[in-house]
């Protein structure tokens, strides 16, 4: 009984057990308690002036763990994230414009740029049966190598100014960055838990074999879960690169793997088919609140690896369920 | 008579190609393109000194490769060999310091130290049931951690004899080669004929299947991943032998170059097929392909795509069709 009701909760995400609330709120609890035990130890943490640069620092990883979620949720991943961010931010270079007028026009080539990745991406995973691994630690590599043939090693730094403000500019007082997040988050939100398509990542994730059956077209949805990541990752390069004001081959770098950790500590699972756009932003918010909770408490920086690597074992330790137990 | 005896030789040499994976047929086929495409493209690539040159320096690929076969064949994936690398190298350095007689012991440890680590990743995996790239995707970040919180630049120097683990030569042949292949070589005799090896595969073919016939999987798995990281470590010490001094950062990238010859010689990441003679193939391609590339002059933004490339073709051509990780 119990079993059937927690594969209900698997694939179609719309009925949950008790079990499934608790980790939800207790992500939640996580983070407030967090924040209480962190303004204790140091009252510079509360100000409104270091949350505002907290969250505007966590936006573009946030934007990454959007798109991240879409590939684990079909029981993929994508490496090549970080790729297609640095890979966007030297295309929005290669304008050599200064020209406000363009930033559209570059955001847009930047998305082509990652409807392609995605394209190739999904094409290698759903049709070739290549592990998501691998086929995307390839475009990974490639991208990589195109990169630098263009760039010549050193890239330009032409951008139009309105990238600063995208970056670190302020809209009624909020972030430009982390109202971007938050258009994304709540239009793939959206499009996840309310729409037939999301229905359909959830079953193709929690169950391949069903979904081909209800005559759901498993490559498609595989495919376009990589889209929308390598799209999404090509806008977060875009606004990291407004944030740090610099154009640099390697933008982005460690985001791929910042990201499946704030995903998994948000409650995705990386077996597939389980999880929601709201834990994964969760989880990214937690990663950075521990980040600046050890700057500001005199910590070495080294110890925010330490604690990363912590955190995510312990995280994807509680969200171990009976499901994956199977699989292992 | 005599139709019999060709009817058994082309049963012979059916049996024998089917015997032969198709990776294996694969890599080699490459290998032999690229020896062929490299001797038409540059005068001094096919040289005995060049060849040699090469077998010298797929030692540190070679041996941290081993390593990670071994625990891609149970299933697993070990993406903490790259920072194990950077800890046991500026360990290494670090302790020794220039003094000889601390040689011995500061190897020793570092290689159990190593081991140690690795036990943890395998024992973490079995009992926290989380995917093992995770668990060492978070080991790898715990090490960096301490890695850099020991010393944020290259600490200590090592002793001149030392670097004859790099340098030395026998017989004409790089001393650090010929101990790679060995490792190899006993890596293969280990999981052919051992039970412990027969029950690496086991575990990576079928879990559930190895637990009903008897074999201890929390066992299996720490030993493989013991190996992973007493091998990284053992890349490490190699590479400190090389460069005459550690560095925090040297092992960075080799938790995803290590993967490469995995799976170019034909080892599924699902694990359980494969082996480590297809890996020693890979390394040497790799290895042969960069050499080659610089030779012809070409950037290395050109071996990153070409490389790129490789793993698409290889894992393309063996596909993995309906085992995926």
């Amino acid at each position: 009984m119990s079993v059937q009701e927690g594969q209900s909760t698997e694939t179609t995400g719309e009925t949950r057990t008790l079990g499934s609330r608790l980790r939800q709120y207790g992500l939640l609890i996580f983070l407030l308690v967090n924040i209480i035990v962190i303004s204790f130890l140091s009252p510079a943490f509360l100000k409104p002036e270091n949350l505002l640069n907290i969250m505007t620092q966590a936006a573009p990883l946030g934007m990454v763990v959007l798109g991240q979620a879409f590939c684990l949720l079909v029981r993929g991943l994508d490496l090549s994230v970080a790729s297609v961010m640095a890979t966007a931010a030297v295309l929005a270079t290669s304008f050599a414009s200064t020209d406000n007028a363009m930033i559209p026009v570059i955001f847009a080539a930047a998305m082509a740029l990652g409807v392609v990745v995605g394209l190739v991406n999904g094409f290698l995973v759903a049709k070739r049966g290549v592990s998501p691994f691998l086929a995307t630690l390839a475009t990974t590599i490639v991208l990589q190598g195109i990169r630098f043939l263009y760039t010549e090693g050193s890239s330009g730094s032409t951008l139009p100014d309105g990238f600063s403000t995208i970056g670190q500019g302020r809209f009624l007082g909020l972030p430009v960055n982390l109202l971007i997040l938050i258009g994304l988050a709540l239009v793939l939100g959206y499009v996840l838990h309310f729409t037939r398509f999301g229905r359909k990542i959830f079953l193709v994730g929690g169950n391949p074999r069903a979904a081909m059956l209800v005559g759901i077209r498993t490559d498609a949805m595989i495919i376009s879960c990589y889209v929308i990541s390598a799209v999404v990752a090509a806008v977060a390069g875009l606004c990291l690169v407004g944030y740090v004001g610099q154009v640099d081959q390697w933008t982005g770098k460690g985001y791929e793997l910042d990201s499946i950790v704030a995903a998994v500590m948000g409650g995705i699972a990386i077996s597939g088919g389980r999880g929601n756009v709201l834990g994964a932003l969760l989880g990214v918010f937690i990663l950075i609140v521990m980040f600046n909770a050890v700057i500001l408490l005199g910590l070495p920086v080294q110890v925010q690896m330490i604690l990363k690597g912590i955190i995510v074992i312990a995280a994807s330790a509680l969200y171990v369920t009976d499901a994956s137990r199977r699989m292992a | 008579m005599t139709s019999e005896t060709t009817i058994e030789k082309s049963h012979f040499w059916k049996r024998l190609f089917e015997r032969v994976p198709v990776s294996l047929v694969v890599v080699i086929s490459l290998l032999l393109l690229l020896i062929l495409t490299g001797t038409m493209l540059s005068d001094r690539f096919p040289t005995l000194k060049n060849f040699l040159n090469v077998f010298q320096q797929a030692a540190s690929l070679g041996i941290v490769s081993l390593g990670q076969t071994i625990v891609v064949l149970t299933g697993g994936i070990d993406l903490s060999v790259g920072p194990m690398i950077s800890l046991a190298s500026n360990l290494t350095s670090g302790l020794i310091d220039g003094q000889p007689q601390r040689v011995l012991p500061v190897v020793i440890g570092v290689i159990a130290l190593g081991a140690a680590i690795g036990c943890i990743n395998g024992l973490l995996t079995y009992y926290l049931r989380v995917h093992p790239m995770i668990i060492t995707l978070g080991m790898a970040s715990i090490l960096q951690g301490f890695t850099l919180l020991y010393s944020l630049s290259p600490a200590g120097k090592v002793t001149p004899e030392f670097q004859i683990l790099a340098y030395g030569r026998v017989f004409g042949l790089s001393l650090a080669g010929l101990g790679m292949v060995g490792l190899f070589i006993v890596a293969a005799i280990f999981l052919r004929l051992t039970r412990t090896g027969n029950a690496i595969y086991a575990v990576g073919g079928d879990p559930r299947g190895a637990h009903l016939l008897g074999i201890s999987v929390v066992r299996t798995l720490a030993i493989a991943y013991s190996l992973s990281g007493a091998l990284a470590a053992l890349t490490g010490i190699y590479l400190v032998s090389r460069m005459g001094s550690g560095d925090p950062w040297r092992g960075e990238g080799f938790e995803l170059a290590s993967i490469t010859p995995v799976v170019v010689g034909g080892t599924i990441l699902a694990g359980g097929r494969g082996g480590v003679l297809g890996t020693l193939l890979g390394v040497y391609l790799i290895s042969l392909l960069n050499n080659l590339l610089n030779f012809l002059d070409v950037s290395t933004f050109y071996q990153w795509i070409v490389q790129g490339l490789i793993i698409i073709t290889a894992v393309a051509i063996n596909v993995e069709k309906g085992k995926r990780t």
